[in-house]
């Protein structure tokens, strides 16, 4: 009875688009070695520039160590995606994964499923952004954290900018989520360096980590603090929107910005003296290193506990190309 | 009107069988495409996720066939499951009570859909363009733009139940996807609606009144958005304010994939379940096979449109044989072309 002629076709052509992604992730054509395990990698955002270099440098290293572990990469479409996240991490339990490494959408409620993943024996590395531990410990369950004091890092970047200004300076802060643990670990890094500076953080407020909403903030605080001397972004995206809005309000060259994470667009801000500094958290080996750890938690070779990756200050002295 | 007593139930189970068609394809290139997507538990986790998905599309089906739009849908259900995470949390309400908040308040917003654009003819594209950035204002505003971790209190609706494997959430949709069927096909407010999507004046003009039933298919839409809110809460343990951002887009693409016309006048709740299901295996296989995410959106675009040019081309073909089959029985009279 189904007389439509277009299904068919429609269905080539999305075989034939299927098979064009699949060209990116050749491992998961074939069927599982005997031994090599596989590996699911969750990530927030890929349209952010931050977890895409991540989910490349995890590719890159799945090439090169192709007989060793097969990767699946996914990622949901903005940050905020929290429901499509725990539907990945169940996927990637139905599909029969021996590990996830997941950087978390939000560091409570991707508890639940976890523990769900780990119930099931499957190894879970967190990356990024760190599980909450009052929650961990209520789901009795312990999943290690491989990642960057990010605390350390902000106090870095911060320590930069109030080496320029003078005690009682006004700065201004834009926070990540505030409910994410790295948004929380930047601003304390950020007000460990303030106060140790003696500056005045005069206003302080959650840009979503995006740019967009980070320069319409970022305006309205200039406006609002039009004494301001700097603005401390807690994520890079932001402080590209923070520099859009010192550029539109004419103060290029008045205002100071740091970032963090050391993306490519503000490598070239750092370059031109728009952006002052920066902190490198090594993103593309970030999900790296939390792949090695599972593949050692897998092979008996390390016990389950958290585990630090460097993190280093970026400025025009060592930005680099 | 296209409301013909013999065609309508064979013209539906037709659409329907070609959609579980397509829906068997997709299975079938999944599991060609990657070896572990073949089995029980994908297709459980699968149902798990959906039931949030499937009710809103259940209501976006009513409203599409009155000939309306609900872009509302997911900052309403954002609402509902901030108001129940803020209820559980700050409050310590039982999961009863703060559900029965979420849903109340869903439909109190769907009636407000309702009562501006249909008391005072404004297009509900923009009222409820509207309520979908009140909605989300609100949930913020109630969260303080905080995830509202809830804990094992809310689970037991979204957890699967022992030997089913499904979750009560799950039942609860379909017996909401027949409900809605029912009330589509078998009941009086069903018919209007219909009728109202097909030609709004002839109903007025036959003596009927078309605003209730269009009021009454927003608030159903708003319910079953503060509904959503509920299911998905109990499956994330969490209440997320910023939950269903572009849900409404999601559930417009599962309605139209399901044949239900964007002009009103046409549609079945069980085609835009079986719609639910096409883009919840297109994204299930995708992350099974670890598509980038650039390829997903590709494929799930495309996938979008496919399904409605086959759906167009179908009714194309149906409308011209009517067409022959009418001028071979009335070969003098000119009759009115059918409308696509």
């Amino acid at each position: 009875m189904n007389r439509a002629p277009y299904v068919p076709a429609a269905l080539a052509v999305l075989l034939s688009i299927a098979g064009c992604s699949r060209q990116e992730s050749p491992p998961a054509i074939q069927g599982p070695g005997p031994s090599k395990p596989k590996i699911a990698l969750i990530m927030k955002s890929l349209a952010n520039e931050f977890f895409a270099t991540m989910a490349e440098g995890a590719r890159a290293h799945q090439q090169a160590h192709a007989d060793r572990y097969e990767l699946i990469v996914n990622g949901i479409k903005d940050e905020r995606d929290l429901a499509r996240q725990v539907a990945l991490v169940e996927d990637m339990i139905a599909q029969g994964v021996q590990a996830i490494v997941i950087a978390p959408a939000d560091s409570k409620a991707l508890v639940p499923v976890l523990k769900r993943a780990r119930d099931k024996g499957v190894v879970v590395v967190n990356i990024d952004n760190r599980l909450d531990a009052d929650v961990l410990a209520a789901a009795s369950v312990r999943i290690p954290f491989v990642g960057p004091d990010n605390r350390a890092g902000a106090r870095k970047v911060a320590e930069m900018v109030a080496a320029r200004l003078q005690p009682g300076d006004k700065v201004l802060v834009l926070e990540g989520i505030r409910t994410s643990f790295n948004g929380q670990q930047r601003r304390l890094g950020f007000e460990d360096a303030v106060r140790a500076a003696g500056l005045v953080i005069a206003d302080s407020q959650s840009a979503q980590w995006e740019m967009n909403i980070a320069s319409q903030i970022a305006s309205a605080m200039l406006n609002a603090h039009p004494n301001a001397k700097a603005i401390l972004a807690a994520n890079d995206n932001m402080a590209l929107g923070a520099l859009a809005s010192v550029r539109a309000a004419g103060l290029s060259g008045q205002i100071l910005i740091a970032g963090f994470d050391n993306i490519r667009a503000v490598r070239q801000a750092i370059r031109s003296g728009e952006i002052l500094a920066t902190a490198d958290q090594h993103a593309d080996q970030l999900a790296v290193f939390g792949i090695e750890y599972a593949l050692q938690i897998l092979s008996g070779a390390a016990e389950p506990s958290d585990r630090e990756t460097p993190v280093d200050l970026i400025t025009s002295a060592n930005v680099g190309e | 009107m296209r409301s013909g007593t013999n065609g309508q139930p064979r013209r539906r189970a037709a659409e329907c069988a070609g959609l579980l068609a397509v829906l068997a394809a997709l299975v079938a290139l999944f599991a060609a495409l990657s070896d572990r997507f073949l089995a029980p538990e994908t297709f459980l986790t699968i149902a798990n996720q959906i039931p949030d998905l499937v009710v809103i599309a259940v209501g976006m089906t009513l409203v599409l066939v009155s000939g309306g739009i609900d872009l509302s849908v997911g900052s309403v259900m954002a609402l509902g499951a901030s108001l129940l995470g803020v209820a559980m949390t700050d409050h310590g309400w039982p999961a009863g009570a703060a559900a029965l908040v979420a849903a109340s308040v869903g439909l109190g917003c769907g009636l407000v859909n309702g009562v501006i654009s249909v008391g005072a003819g404004i297009p509900s594209f923009i009222v409820t363009l509207g309520m979908l950035e009140i909605a989300r204002g609100a949930a913020y505003l109630a969260t303080r733009s905080q995830t509202q971790y809830i804990g094992p209190a809310i689970e037991p609706i979204g957890a699967p139940l022992p030997v089913l494997h499904l979750s009560p959430a799950v039942l609860a949709a379909l017996a909401l996807v027949a409900g809605g069927q029912f009330i589509l096909s078998r009941t009086v407010l069903g018919r209007h609606l219909v009728a109202i999507g097909s030609n709004e004046s002839a109903v007025r003009l036959s003596g009927i009144d078309p605003r209730p039933p269009k009021i009454a298919a927003f608030a159903i839409s708003g319910l079953l958005s503060g509904l959503a809110g509920v299911f998905q809460s109990s499956r994330l343990s969490a209440a997320d304010p910023n939950g269903g951002v572009g849900l409404e887009l999601a559930a417009i693409a599962a309605v139209v994939i399901g044949g239900t016309s964007l002009m009103g006048g046409r549609g079945s709740v069980v085609n835009s379940f079986i719609g639910v299901l096409i883009i919840a295996v297109l994204q299930t296989g995708l992350a099974h096979v670890g598509a980038t995410e650039p390829a997903k959106r590709v494929i799930t675009g495309a996938a979008i449109v496919a399904a409605v040019l086959a759906d167009a081309a179908r009714h194309r073909w149906a409308a011209a044989d009517l067409w022959r089959r009418l001028r071979r029985a009335v070969p003098a009279t000119a009759m009115p072309a059918d409308r696509l």
